[in-house]
């Protein structure tokens, strides 16, 4: 029998019994629908969280701990290894550093980094330069804001009490110096650890503003020293740490296997997005599962369907029987019919799951925002459902495995039907 | 053309562990040359049918050879009786055992689908016969707005349509009325003589006896006769 004569011939039957067709596609549908979206979930918060983790500049870097600064013998080994950009020695001043402008003053973080290796690095300033001698500095984006006058703190003190009051918080991000910072000087006294008590001031020249941080509730109010301050505080207590630049995401695993080996304690994202991608695989697969029985109950319309059709026409298959068809033929046709159930099932299916993936997307951001919270979370990039051709191939070939497989056992239970039997029933 | 030797089948009746064995064919052995119209005649129960059904694969015997234009066939698996039967022989059934849903065309043209032969050829062959039968003006209509006698006709193309050898006919007009029973009769030796086609015809009724060439005649599993008809 030719192809399309099998195809029509299928065609006719499935147009003969269209609404027990009709409601055995949807129950296929359904299933693979129920399979694919609940899959997307998993799909869709992974690509979220790791999105967020690539978008970090910090993706191409590696940490190392220890409670000294690194030797120099360790920057070289270190910086000759292949992929390896820089290595950048930093500190953290231990305790706040106090600053005063004019009138105003402000307490913040401070650190010392190695200006010579921060050279070769992207610039990471909005404006001006980077510390070239021990009394030049860079200030963060929202340094101003911690300059405060006392008009300023009782203004602060009034608008946080009244967003307290109104159960919200301020930021403070209306106070603070507002004029251009680049080439001020600023007095700046640090924290002697021995006396308890904080230092003589002495005058810093800001030469440069760094980048606004990406995420918008952060307040950058830090200062960057050049590592040429510890030459005049030699006592200053610091809390070293080392950053190790690579050229791409894709080596950062080897260069930090290698100074594994070596015994360096280092410490990457990409690690923490190995451990991301293998804890979703694991939740996917078992979203899929819990999909899978979706599908499985969407079999058993699919297998009474086949059932009902072999029954109903088994004198029609005793007749072709008689006339010369061959059991394999028979069992095609059947075969065929409960592939194209699925094959419809999870065509509709795969639509119906980008456009509940689609709407899932756009209006979950606001239901979310009402229920939990008055954020606005419609502002960030969140991705609750994601649909990847992965997805749709796993789903697609689950969903029509299963309908073929339910029709397998009708379509074998045509073929046994004896030529006798099937003449002698009756229309 | 066909030779049947020491055919023998035997049913099992009754309940599992307490069948009981009835012999329905006990060696039956005949010869059949192309171009015959032979009758096997016989009483219900007398197994001619069995042995119609045996012949055309539907079952197979206990014991016995089937030698159809010399191929054993007795042996054969259902795959290769199926195979055999679309080649070899074209069916006339008492109750016509058409398809409901398919019109009249689309039934005779049934047996060429499964024969994988091309639309437009199965379109002229088809045509043809509908000509031949005189059911042209019916061609598009469904076996159930038919009389009996035309569903017959339709019954006749379809065993027909892929040119097979031997027809083999089960109680041909059982369903007919006697008017009817003539007309199918008449096509019957009408299209023996233009096509030499072979016909083995099962029936009880004395008068579709008449238009054979032999008749053979069956009792209680036996198969007596033979003889030609006297003109």
């Amino acid at each position: 029998m030719l192809f399309k004569d099998q195809l029509q011939f299928v065609l006719q039957h499935m147009k003969k019994n269209k609404l027990r067709v009709t409601m055995t596609v949807l129950a296929a549908m359904i299933g693979c629908a129920f399979l694919i979206v609940l899959a997307s979930i998993g799909f869709g918060i992974q690509h979220t969280l790791k999105s967020e983790l690539l978008n970090d500049d910090a993706i191409t870097q590696i940490e190392l701990w220890g409670d000294e600064t690194l030797a120099e013998e360790d920057v070289a080994y270190i910086e000759g290894i292949d992929h390896v950009n820089v290595v950048l020695n930093r500190a953290e001043i231990n305790g706040m550093v106090k600053s005063s402008l004019d009138d105003r003053t402000g307490e913040t973080n401070a650190s010392i980094a190695d200006m010579t290796a921060q050279n070769k690095l992207p610039s990471s300033l909005s404006e001006g330069r980077l510390p070239e001698n021990a009394n030049e500095i860079v200030v963060g984006y929202h340094y101003g804001q911690s300059l405060l006058n006392e008009a300023d703190l009782a203004e602060l003190e009034r608008k946080s009490r009244e967003a307290e009051e109104a159960g919200s918080y301020y930021d403070g991000s209306e106070e603070g110096y507002k004029d251009a910072l680049l080439n001020k000087e600023v007095n700046i006294q640090l924290y002697d650890e021995n006396t308890q008590e904080y230092m003589e001031p002495a005058a810093f020249t800001i030469v440069g503003i760094l980048k606004e941080p990406s995420y918008d509730w952060y307040r950058d109010t830090s200062i960057q020293f050049s590592d040429s301050l510890l030459v005049s505080y030699p006592d200053l207590i610091t809390y070293p740490s080392t950053t190790i630049y690579v050229d791409s995401m894709e080596n950062v695993m080897p260069v930090l296997e290698l100074l594994k080996e070596q015994n360096y304690q280092v410490y990457s994202q990409v690690e923490q997005l190995e451990e991301l991608d293998l804890f979703f695989l694991i939740f996917k697969i078992g979203l899929v599962f819990i999909g899978t029985i979706a599908v499985l109950i969407a079999s058993i319309g699919i297998f009474n369907t086949m059932t009902m059709a072999v029954t109903e026409r088994t004198r029609e298959i005793g007749v072709l029987k008689a006339i010369g068809a061959s059991p394999s033929l028979i069992q095609r046709l059947f075969l065929m019919e409960s592939t194209f159930i699925g094959l419809l099932g999870t065509g509709l299916a795969i639509i119906v799951s980008y456009a509940v993936s689609f709407a899932a997307n756009a209006i979950l951001p606001y239901v979310v925002s009402f229920a939990f919270s008055d954020e606005d979370l419609s502002s960030y990039d969140i991705t609750f459902s994601l649909i990847p051709w992965s997805l749709v191939v796993i789903a697609g070939g689950i969903s029509l495995a299963v309908a073929i497989l339910s029709g397998l056992r009708p379509a074998r239970n045509a073929t046994k039907i004896e030529v006798i039997q099937a003449l002698r029933q009756e229309l | 053309m066909i030779t049947v030797d020491a055919l023998h089948h035997t049913f099992s009746i009754g309940k599992k562990g307490h069948e009981k064995k009835v012999e329905v064919l006990k060696g039956i052995s005949f010869h059949i040359e192309r171009g015959e119209i032979i009758a096997i005649v016989g009483k219900s129960g007398s197994g001619k049918s069995t042995l119609l059904q045996i012949i055309a694969g539907f079952m197979k015997p206990d014991s016995g050879s089937i030698l159809v234009n010399n191929t054993e066939i007795a042996g054969y698996n259902e795959k290769q009786s199926a195979a055999f039967r679309l080649d070899n022989f074209g069916f006339i059934f008492q109750n016509f055992q058409l398809l409901p849903a398919q019109t009249v065309f689309e039934n005779i043209e049934l047996p060429l689908k499964l024969k994988g032969v091309n639309r437009d050829l199965r379109a002229q062959k088809v045509t043809e016969l509908l000509n031949k039968v005189g059911l042209t003006e019916v061609a598009d209509h469904y076996p159930n707005e038919l009389s009996g006698g035309q569903q017959q006709r339709v019954s006749i193309a379809r065993a027909m349509i892929t040119n097979p050898p031997i027809i083999l006919a089960d109680e041909p007009t059982g369903s007919l009325d006697s008017q009817t029973e003539q007309e199918i009769l008449a096509l019957i030796r009408k299209l023996n003589k233009e096509e030499n086609l072979t016909f083995v015809i099962i029936t009880h009724d004395e008068e579709v006896a008449t238009i054979s060439d032999r008749q053979f005649r069956m009792t209680d599993g036996v198969l007596v006769g033979g003889m030609s008809r006297v003109i």
